[in-house]
């Protein structure tokens, strides 16, 4: 994750949460609020309905007293206490009595029990009202679930009692308690109140208050006059007010959120232009050096710790440079004194024989054994200045190495052309026995390379092999394979070994461990594969042999 | 002596003038009748009348037609008119006038009747036998009429129209050239669908027949002429049989009709068939409940007439009955409900044609009957109960209140059959 995300992420993440647990608390306490302010508009719409329940309770009962009072009601009380009473003749004066007195409900029930007269249900004269014949408050109001002919209504009734010659008429009658009821109480804004007289048998008989996004619903038991729950009052206070105000609130949140999201965006770009960018062109910088461009120099743009840093990295770059360049000419220096020490040492050895030769032909200049002498030493004469001239020779191709002509060829038949070479010279008599192990990867890719350069190469690494176990003999393993990318050629001795120290020396030119070497065998293989963009290494330890990995490119 | 002899009778005679003058048939004066719009088919007879008629006892007798004859076979009948009878545009009836609404009015009866008429005769030619022709001719849908004014009647009864105005009032004049002679009375103003109690004469609804009314004021009851029963034909006959047996006739007729009915159970009145006690059956609820015991019950629509109110209130005890049993109807003013109330009015006082003509309303399969065998007629009148299609509930009579002034009123309903006559009463001034 870039410091600029995490910058981003940050900042976001603070002002976001800051944001939101404000926006939450607000939420809260808004809520609260109108929940008291529903609970107390609910308190006040209950309390405006028992007013009017017991207003309509007192007209109820007030008109019943009227009807029970009437002329009418008594004659048809002296009427029904005589022997031949025919109560049928009554059967719909309930019916003009409830219109008298605009009552929804009237009956006129005999001293039995059974109805005389029905205003909301004439045909039902004959049945039995048994309710009426309990004992109870007569004078009070009640709720009463009436039964009529399309259903079933909701009543506030009262009843009252006539007295006739064979016992009571029972009158009940009363109002229908249903919407218009309900739309006689004042309206309050954004409260609805309904009745409901239909509902399921697990309904609880107290006052519970349910709440969902859009409304809180109050409901409220209403009880008949044996205790039993006959309807609930329904009282459902609009929550759109609160979740229009808490939809703005979180509207708004949303606002100061995206706001912090987009603030924190150019907050992260202005930091990280501030601290990354020189941060970045400074990792630019140490890339660079790693690719060996030692004289890179970072740009200081401030003066602050990422300033310090840049002019840190450049002094240090600087020092790098200074190093690299007393090396290099160390290393000159050296060369020059090794190619100085092998050239004298090299030319040492063909110069004393000369030496020897030319003062003993002075020495027979007079002998009679001059002219055998003098062919004897002429002879010397022109072996060792042959041999200064494969000296000579062998510095001017180390100089002179020609470019790769590159073409595909298969390092496994390059292989098995050198060690063909060396049979001879490994099985030759007198010659410490070396075992040749060919360990070629069959299906190995082929390489794009110079064949006769690569050829020269692998007879250097091996002769090198052979010349480290001449002593005592031992296994020369060389080993093909495919790696991603590219192909290895493993040269492998079963010799003494190589000091770290030999092993970093190894590759300089005139630099050898044995008596006789020119130091430039190992120096030519790694030129070889340097022209080919190969890399070779060696890995040894002392008494463990050593083993030299040419890898190139497919 | 002869002086104190007249003197004492002339003295003796004073207070019985009144009683004299009361009992005396007047000429002159207007009578005012109020009926329910369901009871105003009640006047047609005295606007328009048939070739026959039936009298009290059930007779055939001759109104228009002076005579008439048929063949062996009854398929053809000849009918001489009544000579010097005219309509009330002056137009005399012959053969000629008196043929079209015949012919047309038998045409919905008798799809082969083919009617000729020539002078004061006319033939009815039909290609079967109609052994019940006269009663049906004295049906008040065989009335013979001319078109009139304004949509008015134009008959040879003994009043004329005056005044048109269907559904609220109608007035009439005596028709002085009326073939049986001047009525009594000058005009008839007759008020429908408003009953105040105000008029000479006035049908009483059931439910005020034993309110307190004026101490002068007569009630007087028809024979009861008018069935009120359940019909449906797509009722399951478990259902049907359990809403037989749960509706409970005794409080219909003691409270809804006031005693005024009679409960009926079979499909004619006892006075008309003489057996209807045989179908009398007591409610029985649990039975009822037991038939529809494991029937899968469905709401059912009871429809009655939108304006009679007391067919409405015979409707909603009958679903308060059936609910009883469970089983579930809602009366309903909208036609097309599973179960209907019907209101039929006896057209004749022959129990085999009545039988005949209930059985066609039921789309029961028609049957010869001889009313002369009282057996055969309770068999049909039992086989079309048994088929499910009706349940009778109760008989009605007409109920009219008579004012004092009102005289000859018994008599002259006696010879009318189950229509109001007009012709024969008179009135005080």
């Amino acid at each position: 994750m870039s410091f600029r995300t995490k910058i981003f992420l940050s900042i976001t993440a603070t002002v976001v949460v800051a944001v939101w647990i404000v926006a939450g608390v607000v939420s809260t306490l808004v809520t609260k609020s109108f929940e008291r302010r529903d609970e107390q508009r609910t308190a006040t719409l209950v309390s405006q309905f028992h007013g009017e329940f017991n207003r309509r309770g007192a007209e109820v009962a007030r008109r019943l007293d009227a009807i029970a009072s009437s002329d009418e009601i008594a004659r048809i009380a002296v009427d029904l206490g005589s022997p031949q009473a025919d109560p049928g003749k009554y059967y719909d004066q309930a019916q003009t009595l409830a219109r008298e007195q605009s009552l929804d409900f009237l009956e006129l029930v005999g001293p039995d029990g059974s109805i005389i007269s029905s205003a909301e249900w004439p045909a039902r004269f004959g049945y039995k009202e048994s309710w009426l014949l309990e004992p109870g408050d007569s004078r009070g109001v009640f709720l009463k679930r009436e039964e009529l002919a399309d259903g079933a209504a909701l009543g506030l009734i009262a009843v009252r009692e006539v007295k006739a010659a064979n016992g009571q008429i029972y009158i009940a009658g009363g109002q229908r308690l249903d919407k218009k009821f309900l739309d006689t109480l004042p309206e309050i804004e954004g409260l609805r109140v309904q009745l409901q007289s239909t509902f399921e048998p697990a309904t609880p008989p107290r006052e519970i208050t349910r709440t969902s996004p859009q409304v809180s619903l109050t409901t409220i038991p209403l009880f008949g006059r044996d205790n039993q729950l006959l309807a609930v009052l329904l009282v459902e206070n609009s929550r759109s007010e609160l979740a229009s105000l808490k939809k703005y609130i979180r509207g708004t949140a949303l606002l100061v959120g995206s706001g912090a999201v987009l603030l924190g965006l150019l907050l992260s770009f202005w930091t990280a232009s501030r601290v990354t960018r020189p941060l970045r062109e400074l990792t630019s910088s140490v890339r660079e050096v790693a690719g060996g461009k030692w004289d890179t120099r970072a740009a200081v743009h401030s003066s602050d710790e990422v300033g310090q840093l840049a002019r840190d990295f450049n002094r240090m770059t600087e020092q790098l440079v200074e190093h690299r360049d007393r090396m290099i000419q160390a290393e000159r220096v050296a060369a020059w004194r090794e190619l100085a020490r092998r050239l004298a040492h090299e030319l040492k050895n063909p110069l004393f024989p000369l030496q020897i030769t030319i003062e003993n032909l002075q020495r027979s200049r007079d002998t009679p054994q001059f002219e055998e002498v003098f062919r004897e030493s002429t002879t010397t004469l022109l072996a060792e200045l042959d041999t200064l001239k494969t000296i000579v020779g062998r510095f001017s191709d180390f100089s002179r190495m020609p470019a790769p002509e590159l073409e595909p060829m298969n390092l496994n038949q390059v292989v098995r052309e050198v060690i063909q070479l060396f049979d001879a010279q490994i099985h030759a008599a007198g010659r410490p026995p070396v075992e040749v192990r060919q360990e070629l990867d069959e299906n190995l890719a082929a390489v794009s390379a110079d064949p006769e350069q690569i050829r020269r190469a692998l007879r250097n690494l091996i002769l090198n092999a052979l010349d480290a176990m001449s002593p005592n003999g031992g296994v020369l393993t060389v080993r093909t394979g495919n790696l991603p990318g590219k192909v290895a050629l493993e040269v492998s001795d079963s010799g003494a070994g190589l000091t770290p120290e030999e092993c970093e020396r190894l590759f300089t030119p005139y630099y050898t461990t044995k008596q006789h070497g020119t130091g430039l065998g190992l120096a030519i293989v790694q030129s070889v594969v340097s022209d080919h963009k190969g890399t070779i290494t060696v890995h040894s330890e002392p008494g463990q042999g050593a083993s030299f990995r040419i890898e190139l490119k497919v | 002596m002869r002086l104190h002899a007249w003197a004492w009778l002339a003295l003796s005679s004073l207070p019985l003038f009144p009683l004299s003058a009361a009992t005396r048939p007047r000429y002159g004066g207007n009578l005012t009748v109020e009926l329910s719009s369901a009871s105003s088919e009640a006047i047609a007879p005295l606007i328009e009348e048939t070739l026959v008629r039936l009298n009290e006892k059930g007779e055939i007798e001759p109104q228009l037609a002076a005579a008439w004859q048929r063949d062996p076979d009854r398929k053809r009948w000849r009918f001489s008119l009544r000579p010097k009878v005219v309509f009330h545009d002056g137009e005399p009836l012959n053969a000629a006038s008196a043929a079209p609404s015949l012919a047309a009015a038998l045409k919905k009866k008798y799809g082969d009747v083919n009617v000729t008429a020539g002078g004061q005769t006319i033939v009815l030619q039909f290609d079967r036998a109609v052994p019940d022709l006269l009663t049906e001719l004295a049906s008040s849908r065989m009335a013979i009429s001319r078109p009139g004014g304004q949509g008015a009647p134009n008959g040879t009864g003994p009043f004329r129209v005056t005044t048109w105005e269907p559904g609220h009032k109608i007035t009439l004049a005596a028709f002085e050239d009326y073939w049986g002679g001047r009525p009594f009375l000058d005009s008839v103003t007759v008020n429908l669908s408003t009953t105040r109690a105000i008029a000479d004469i006035f049908d009483i609804p059931f439910s005020q027949t034993r309110r307190v009314l004026p101490e002068h004021i007569r009630i007087w009851e028809s024979p009861v002429h008018e069935l009120i029963a359940l019909v449906s034909d797509n009722v399951q006959p478990a259902v049907w049989q359990a809403l037989a047996l749960v509706i409970d006739r005794t409080p219909i007729v003691n409270v809804l009709a006031q005693r005024k009915a009679e409960a009926a159970f079979g499909l004619l009145p006892q006075w008309l068939s003489g057996y209807a006690f045989l179908f009398a059956a007591a409610p029985d609820v649990a039975r009822a409940k037991q038939l529809i015991f494991e029937t899968r019950l469905t709401p059912l629509a009871l429809s009655y007439p939108s304006n009679d109110g007391f067919v409405r209130s015979i409707a909603e005890r009958v679903a308060l009955n059936a609910r009883d049993a469970g089983i579930a109807v809602q009366p309903t003013p909208n036609p097309g409900g599973a179960l209907r109330m019907v209101r039929w009015t006896l057209e004749s006082t022959d129990a085999a044609a009545e039988l005949s003509r209930i059985g066609a309303l039921l789309g029961l399969p028609e049957r010869p009957l001889n009313a002369a065998r009282p057996q055969e007629l309770y068999e049909a009148e039992r086989s079309m109960l048994d088929a499910h299609r009706v349940i009778p509930i109760l008989f009605l009579p007409d109920v009219y209140g008579v004012a004092p002034r009102v005289h000859n009123w018994d008599a002259a309903q006696k010879n009318c059959g189950f229509t109001l006559h007009l012709e024969n009463i008179w009135v005080d001034p």
